[in-house]
């Protein structure tokens, strides 16, 4: 079991700079749990950039924030489990409804009445869930590479169970709850060379196992079996209950998750799929131009301003 | 609604606002001007194993303020590649720097130079100081006024047993395995982490030049003494500023600090930087390059 943290064990090596530096920051408590939020810019309207999966933080938006900060006003805030966020030990802590709930509680704390949600991979999960349940909060949903079971996954991801001990430690058979106690960093190599196919990628990638050895492999295992938790008959249901403007982002060479995944969101959710060719599952890190145009784009399309 | 969109392919930042061909004895050598500003900045070329897109992490930043003015050296790029040894000599190139100032209507310009670009960018200052308004000079390739690397001293024309290092460095390697010369040199230029991209880049914009006009370009005639060099450096009255990396394998940080002290101009070291730190370090360097621009003007910023 993985104790909580206070903030300041939480961050093992010292920060890099940061183009941009939040303009106010502070911590909301919920449920026990204390989750650190930022906000940047003064713009309207509010763009939220919300965790994903708490192998990463909100570092992860960094090639975001400065490009967006200079238009609007952004809130992000890191997932509970890593960063500077509390990292509860029970599994049940990490459905997609405790990170929904996790994101309105940030948004209560900032006084952002309302806000374009920016999702990454599983942020999917819980962006839908707020858009379906709390649609005057939500002005429009962006999904970056969602990871949503609307379409079979990689054929080869389907072969290894998660929980079950394995025989071997190929390929994917290291997406595997044992193999993560037993050797965590072989697991993060692996995995994020999955998420960065892209030539040129080093810095990425150095970057994502650093955020993620900011976590510890238990507190992974719990957010892996919250996550598991979520069903497809009721994500279907809350796509049907989206009535905002959406847009989906995929990379055509996707090997997390497939580019099929986010053409079939895009059409649950009726909303515009941009498919970026060549890129891979991390394109707001090694596409960030495309991205940032792409999401300033249709943030002014939703505030009814030609640009 | 469906759309696809590229990844691949080197699009550009900024696109120049007007290009041509200035030709000097028979060879053409192809220039770009950005923007609008002033001063004029003149991005001057480097060796010719590059052209002028070494400057493109510099090109669309400084462009936003001033004038900017690139061309290509001769022997790579869009300008010609003249098969003589002399056509490659130091005045040659500052002779081509000059027609390019005529061809763009610039009657002077800051200097950016870039290794043996920041000697052409102190040779043109101390010979021409009227052009000249001030000169940056990043890692410069000046020989003479201080040690090089102690690997730095296989004799370029002979024949060795090895190919090990800097052996590599050596006209029969390069006539023999031009590839594995750029491939082992761009690795030397960028020794900070993550550079696969520039190493890329290099190798690549190397492969547009051949090994022949690579050996012409390092037979060309520059300055060969410590006393010459001295001589060129000490004319030189324009301010003057050095951007060195500390751990630049080619040229020691040493002898951007000699020559920050004989031109009577300022050093700034980049940590950890190696030989390009305009292509690894841009923002550092943009703003360098920015901040000395302004005080030329006497300008607070």
């Amino acid at each position: 079991m993985t104790a909580v943290r206070a903030p300041s064990e939480t961050r093992t090596a010292a920060e890099q700079t940061r183009a941009r530096y939040p303009d106010a920051e502070g911590y909301v408590e919920r449920d026990g749990a204390r989750l650190f939020w930022e906000r940047y810019g003064e713009g309207d309207p509010t763009v939220f950039l919300l965790p994903t999966w708490s192998i990463v933080h909100s570092r992860f938006w960094k090639a975001q924030i400065p490009y967006l900060a200079r238009h609007y006003r952004v809130v992000t805030f890191d997932g509970r489990g890593n960063g500077r966020s509390d990292r509860p030990g029970r599994w049940q802590a990490y459905t997609e409804r405790e990170f929904a709930a996790d994101a309105l509680a940030v948004m209560d704390a900032t006084a952002t009445e309302r806000a374009a949600l920016v999702s990454l991979s599983c942020g999917a999960l819980w962006s839908t869930l707020m858009a379906a349940e709390h649609p005057d909060r939500v002005a429009g949903l962006v999904y970056i590479a969602p990871a949503v079971a609307l379409a079979p996954p990689h054929p080869e991801r389907a072969v290894h169970s998660f929980l079950e001990p394995l025989g071997t430690d190929e390929g994917w058979a290291r997406y595997n709850q044992h193999y993560w106690l037993r050797d965590y960093r072989g697991f993060l190599e692996f995995f994020f060379s999955r998420c960065l196919t892209e030539p040129h990628s080093t810095k990425q990638h150095e970057d994502c196992v650093g955020w993620a050895l900011e976590m510890t492999p238990e507190t992974l295992v719990a957010t892996e079996q919250g996550l598991l938790l979520c069903e497809l008959a009721s994500f279907q249901r809350q796509c049907r209950r989206v009535h905002c403007p959406t847009l989906v982002i995929h990379g055509s060479e996707d090997a997390i998750r497939p580019h099929a995944q986010g053409a079939a969101l895009a059409a649950a959710t009726r909303g515009r799929l941009v498919t970026l060719a060549g890129s891979g599952h991390l394109p707001q890190a090694r596409d960030p131009v495309k991205v940032n145009l792409l999401i300033r784009e249709f943030i002014e399309s939703i505030a009814g301003r030609a640009r | 609604m469906t759309l696809t969109m590229t990844a691949s392919g080197q699009t550009r930042a900024r696109y120049p606002d007007e290009d041509g061909y200035v030709e000097r004895d028979g060879v053409a050598v192809f220039w770009e001007r950005y923007g609008e500003g002033e001063p004029t900045l003149l991005l001057l070329p480097a060796w010719s194993i590059v052209h002028s897109r070494q400057w493109k992490a510099q090109i669309p930043y400084l462009a936003r303020h001033y004038r900017v003015v690139t061309f290509d050296g001769r022997g790579n790029g869009r300008s010609d590649r003249p098969s003589t040894a002399e056509a490659y000599d130091d005045a040659e190139y500052l002779a081509d720097a000059l027609a390019v100032l005529e061809a763009t209507g610039t009657e002077r310009a800051v200097l950016i130079g870039l290794s043996r670009g920041g000697r052409w960018a102190v040779e043109l200052a101390a010979a021409r100081p009227e052009r000249v308004l001030g000169a940056v000079l990043i890692d410069p390739g000046i020989a003479h006024v201080a040690p090089p690397h102690p690997w730095w001293t296989h004799p370029f024309d002979e024949e060795f047993d090895t190919d090990e290092g800097w052996a590599k460095f050596n006209r029969h390697y390069w006539l023999r395995n031009y590839r594995g010369f750029l491939q082992f040199f761009a690795e030397e230029v960028f020794c900070e982490p993550h550079s696969t991209k520039q190493i890329e880049d290099l190798v690549g914009w190397g492969l547009e030049t051949t090994a022949e006009t690579l050996v012409l370009t390092q037979l060309g005639a520059q300055p060969a003494s410590t006393g010459e060099m001295e001589g060129i450096l000490r004319r030189v009255r324009c301010p003057v500023l050095v951007i060195h990396g500390d751990d630049d394998r080619l040229r020691p940080l040493a002898i951007g600090a000699a020559v920050a002290e004989l031109t009577g101009g300022a050093l700034v070291s980049i940590q950890g930087g190696g030989h390009c730190p305009q292509a690894r370090h841009p923002v550092k360097v943009n703003l360098l390059i920015r901040q000395f621009v302004e005080s030329l003007r006497g300008r607070a910023r």
